[in-house]
């Protein structure tokens, strides 16, 4: 797996653990927010930006690089807390891949809603952090 | 008014695309501002980022996010930098297959000379009373699993790029359009220099 997103420096997302207090996390109906993502990975890491809108009962995101190449795009129900994957970048489409994104990402939105800034999965070693985007709101 | 139409079709076409070759070929610096406008089909909502491009004759390209984040992507030959506010990377694109065709198709969109790259993209020009319009397939695997479609336009008197659009597969589509273009002005080495 770590190969496969390796090959993919330039198409995504997020980061190493920090402390940051109140991480903006959409909780009205409509609100989007934009995060600088960072994922380190045991061999590497990858970057990019990461939206998320609150649409109902779930929050909507899409995760993309810099260049505006989309590497995800998922939902996250708020009451059931999980995450489900709408579309993975061909080169990352692997079930094995959508297995440890789908839990990790719903572990990180978790930490997101609580306030934090950051979500660890010591077993594979991958770290990702999101961090607000200042000034989005108007864009 | 189109000039691609009957049998002036295949000549206007050879036409389009020996000017735009002949604008590239003469093209040894370029500098401009962009703006890049991601439209996010699942969220029906747009990201707009900006920032300055510079290219220099042969192969160098320095790509520079300033808002609303800051990130530095250089080509210099086989070299690219990578910076952003964590950390800068060098990376080797021949060790990198997918990062070599990324930055060959940066490069050659903005300068306009991958029409020309039939091993790469299947290309049909298109003209409007405003621009000439080119759309290009990929044929490679990898290109084609990021992108549906390369659609460039270019100005009709200068004969440059002036926009790109590259169309995702799940129907994303991110619009980069070039303003304030300067061909042919000295730029300091330094913005390219890579590590």
């Amino acid at each position: 797996m770590t190969v496969c997103l390796l090959s993919l420096s330039m198409l995504l997302a997020a980061l190493p653990l920090r402390t940051q207090s109140q991480i903006r996390f959409p909780s009205a109906e409509g609100e989007q927010v934009q995060y600088e993502a960072y994922i380190q990975l045991k061999k590497g890491y990858l970057s990019g930006i990461c939206v998320l809108q609150r649409e109902g009962e779930e929050v909507k995101g899409c995760l993309f690089n810099e260049f505006g190449i989309t590497a995800l795009d998922f939902s996250y129900s708020l009451e059931r807390r999980n995450v489900k994957l709408h579309h993975v970048v061909r080169m990352m489409d692997r079930w094995y891949i959508r297995r440890v994104l789908r839990k990790d990402l719903a572990k990180l939105m978790e930490v997101l809603r609580q306030g934090g800034d950051s979500y660890e999965n010591t077993r594979h070693h991958i770290t990702y952090r999101l961090t607000p985007i200042e000034g989005d709101e108007e864009r | 008014m189109s000039l691609l139409q009957g049998s002036a079709q295949q000549q206007s076409d050879v036409q389009i695309r020996q000017q735009l070759g002949e604008t590239a070929a003469a093209l040894h610096t370029m500098q401009c501002d962009f703006t890049q406008t991601k439209q996010l089909s699942m969220l029906n909502t747009k990201i707009t980022s900006g920032g300055r491009m510079y290219y220099q004759q042969p192969g160098k390209l320095r790509w520079e996010y300033t808002q609303p984040y800051a990130y530095t992507f250089i080509l210099n030959g086989n070299k690219v930098l990578l910076k952003n506010n964590n950390r800068n990377d060098v990376i080797d694109v021949n060790q990198n297959k997918l990062f070599r065709e990324i930055a060959q198709v940066m490069l050659s969109s903005v300068v306009g000379n991958c029409l020309s790259d039939d091993r790469n993209f299947k290309t049909s020009i298109s003209a409007t009373q405003k621009e000439w319009v080119a759309t290009l397939l990929p044929l490679r695997k990898n290109m084609r699993q990021l992108f549906q479609k390369i659609i460039l336009h270019f100005n009709w008197q200068q004969k440059m790029v002036s926009q790109v659009e590259l169309v995702e597969k799940n129907g994303d589509k991110t619009i980069i359009d070039l303003k304030h273009i300067q061909k042919n002005e000295k730029i300091n080495d330094r913005l390219f220099a890579v590590p």
